[in-house]
């Protein structure tokens, strides 16, 4: 309460003060969110890809583009270590999306369920329905990543086109914030259809669905290293590019730690001007309040009670400026991930790390940008600061 | 009046420095001795040194240690020469008390709280601290403003607020600055009888510094000061005689 009548002694400077902090925090908070969607795709992108290796044809990226044969898969199964091969058609839901957007591009990925004898690792949940099974192959059922079922506002039993294919919807997974979000999966044979059809007519003539996919997920054998599985390949198969975990770190990781780095460092400018702004504000605080430290010293306050008073208020500034940063910051976080929603594209992540961080953040940096005026003021001879006009 | 020794300075100085060159010898070799239960006056004109030696017997300022004999300074039979920042700051907050001429009180707190500030000071917790707060202003008469800002009481009423946070802590001594200086003719003689009783009623003691005659009068003792050095320590009752004494001989 005493607190919160200091700052009142000065109402505008003091809002000014807070509302400095304040824009610090909400650039804090909106583009570290936006960082953390980003790390997100890519831890979950890193996790997906650890442990196996993905192979498509040389030249294509991230496993969909140039066709490769199905009996390719013989050729790897033979080579060491090399424990289950999974081949697979992948490809964009549609040709009008480009890789421009932010965020994943919407997919469609074949596969025969259960093809990978339990190897996977990568944990997928349901919201709703069930997962595909070995007996839907021929079938035309699909499970939605939570991105599309919310887009298409899809339900289980529902019917949606891929590719302009109706497919029944039998299952819809929870968020992984990765990949399968923004993938709607379909049995092996289902895919291979598809695929085809993606292709220029030319070169889907020559092409017999049933033996052509887009490309295979390799699962080593124990002990097996995926980084060696993916040399062999090179050397045995050069018409194939395989990508492992280590490939994935340093494509997209090195590239997203730079962004992430801007976009903290902009944060942190604009926090930087409003930590000054504290100062400022405590600098002219304490001067005014000079005569009134002069009284609090002669009838007994110590140094340390004085320097913890003005810290405390300084601290409380940072403090309401950052949780009204957090506030406005969530609210903008919120609203453009609700109208992003629509249309596949959630561009932040708004995580309780980083709301924490912000307000405890900017807590600090006002505590500390009120500790030199703070120990200033500590330090004035009382009696020359009763006398002070 | 008891004759124990309360308070006992010697060879007190203290030189302040203005400027670059510029000095001020504001003492120049004081002794003084305050007795248990005294209300005694500090007169002198300006400049004469009588605020610098409250601040020293206040120990609000150290007297100097790099010229003339070594001074000695002693509060309740303990040294107080050789005491850092931070015990000085506990003794003032415990054992003395302060009044000063601007009244001189926190403006965003309340009447109330701002006599509680000295008791949070010496370190009382904020149950007993609110009662005696509650207590030392019914002594001065201002029990029902408590919840009233400095802004919203009348000079004399602040400055019984004052002397209420001066007396929350019963200290032996309480050290006043011109406690009158700022009031009217009959807010001062309330201000001092208030003073008085306390002295009278609970044996505290007091060190008035005044320009006031009136407020001299009142005291046991009047310490006479000129350029940084006491003239006479006379009892009060010599003093208004030798007062006009001396201003017959000027003119």
């Amino acid at each position: 309460m005493r607190l919160l009548r200091n700052l009142g002694r000065r109402k505008v400077r003091t809002t000014l003060t807070i509302l400095g902090i304040t824009i610090g925090i909400w650039a804090l908070v909106v583009f570290g969110s936006m960082a953390n969607k980003i790390n997100s795709l890519v831890a979950g992108g890193s996790q997906f890809y650890d442990g196996k290796v993905t192979v498509s044809a040389k030249g294509a990226g991230m496993g969909f583009g140039s066709p490769v044969a199905l009996s390719a898969a013989d050729r790897i199964a033979r080579l060491d270590g090399v424990d289950v091969v999974v081949p697979g058609v992948s490809m964009l839901m549609s040709d009008g999306m480009s890789g421009v957007s932010m965020g994943m591009p919407q997919m469609i990925r074949g596969e025969v369920a259960g093809a990978d004898r339990g190897r996977e690792t990568f944990p997928m949940a349901y919201a709703s329905g069930r997962a595909l099974t070995p007996a839907d192959e021929g079938a035309n059922v699909t499970v939605l990543g939570s991105d599309i079922a919310r887009q298409h506002d899809t339900r289980v039993g529902d019917t949606i086109m891929l590719r302009g294919e109706p497919f029944l919807v039998v299952g819809i997974l929870e968020p992984t914030l990765t990949a399968p979000d923004t993938t709607a999966i379909v049995p092996l044979a289902a895919g291979q259809r598809l695929y085809v059809g993606t292709l220029p007519a030319l070169v889907a003539a020559e092409l017999d669905p049933a033996t052509t996919v887009s490309g295979f997920t390799i699962y080593p054998q124990a002990g097996a290293d995926p980084e060696a599985i993916a040399d062999e390949i090179r050397a045995a198969a050069p018409d194939l590019e395989p990508m492992t975990g280590k490939d994935f770190d340093s494509q997209i990781g090195s590239a997203t730690s730079i962004l992430n780095s801007i976009l903290v460092g902009i944060a942190l400018i604009s926090l930087a001007v409003g930590g000054l702004s504290v100062i400022n504000t405590m600098a002219m605080s304490v001067a005014e309040r000079t005569r009134e430290i002069g009284i609090k010293r002669a009838i007994g306050g110590g140094r340390l009670r004085i320097v913890r008073e003005l810290v405390t208020e300084s601290a409380l500034i940072g403090f309401l400026g950052g949780a009204l940063g957090l506030a406005l910051g969530a609210a903008l976080v919120t609203v453009v991930n609700e109208a992003g929603r629509a249309s596949g594209t959630v561009l932040f992540q708004l995580t309780a790390g980083t709301a924490f961080t912000a307000v405890a953040f900017s807590t600090l940096l006002g505590a500390l940008a009120g500790l030199m005026p703070a120990v200033h003021a500590a330090r004035l001879d009382p009696v020359t600061a009763l006398r002070y006009e | 009046m008891t004759s124990t020794t309360l308070l006992e300075g010697r060879n007190l100085r203290k030189t302040y420095r203005l400027g670059r060159r510029t000095t001020v010898e504001a003492l120049r070799g004081v002794d003084v001795r305050i007795q248990h239960g005294e209300m005694v006056a500090i007169m002198g004109p300006s400049g004469s040194g009588k605020s610098t030696l409250m601040h020293i017997l206040g120990l609000l300022h150290a007297p100097d240690l790099n010229h003339g004999p070594r001074p000695e300074l002693s509060f309740g039979g303990q040294d107080m020469v050789t005491l850092g920042e931070g015990e000085r700051t506990k003794i003032r907050a415990r054992q003395m008390g302060f009044v000063f001429q601007d009244f001189n009180l926190v403006p965003t707190l309340t009447a109330i709280e701002n006599v509680m500030l000295a008791c949070d000071y010496a370190g009382m917790p904020s149950s007993a601290a609110k009662s005696m707060a509650v207590e030392a202003l019914g002594l001065v008469g201002l029990a029902d403003r408590a919840d009233h800002r400095p802004a919203e009481l009348s000079g004399g009423e602040q400055q019984r607020v004052a002397i209420a946070r001066a007396l929350v802590n019963k200290p032996s001594l309480i050290l006043a600055d011109e406690p009158t200086g700022n009031l009217d003719s009959e807010r001062s003689a309330e201000v001092l009888g208030l003073l008085r009783s306390f002295n009278r009623e609970h044996g505290q003691t007091f060190i008035l510094v005044t320009h006031d005659p009136e407020v001299a009068e009142a005291c046991d003792r009047v310490v006479r000061m000129r350029d940084g050095r006491i003239r006479d320590q006379s009892l009060a009752a010599l003093a208004q005689p030798m007062d006009q004494a001396s201003r017959a001989a000027v003119a």
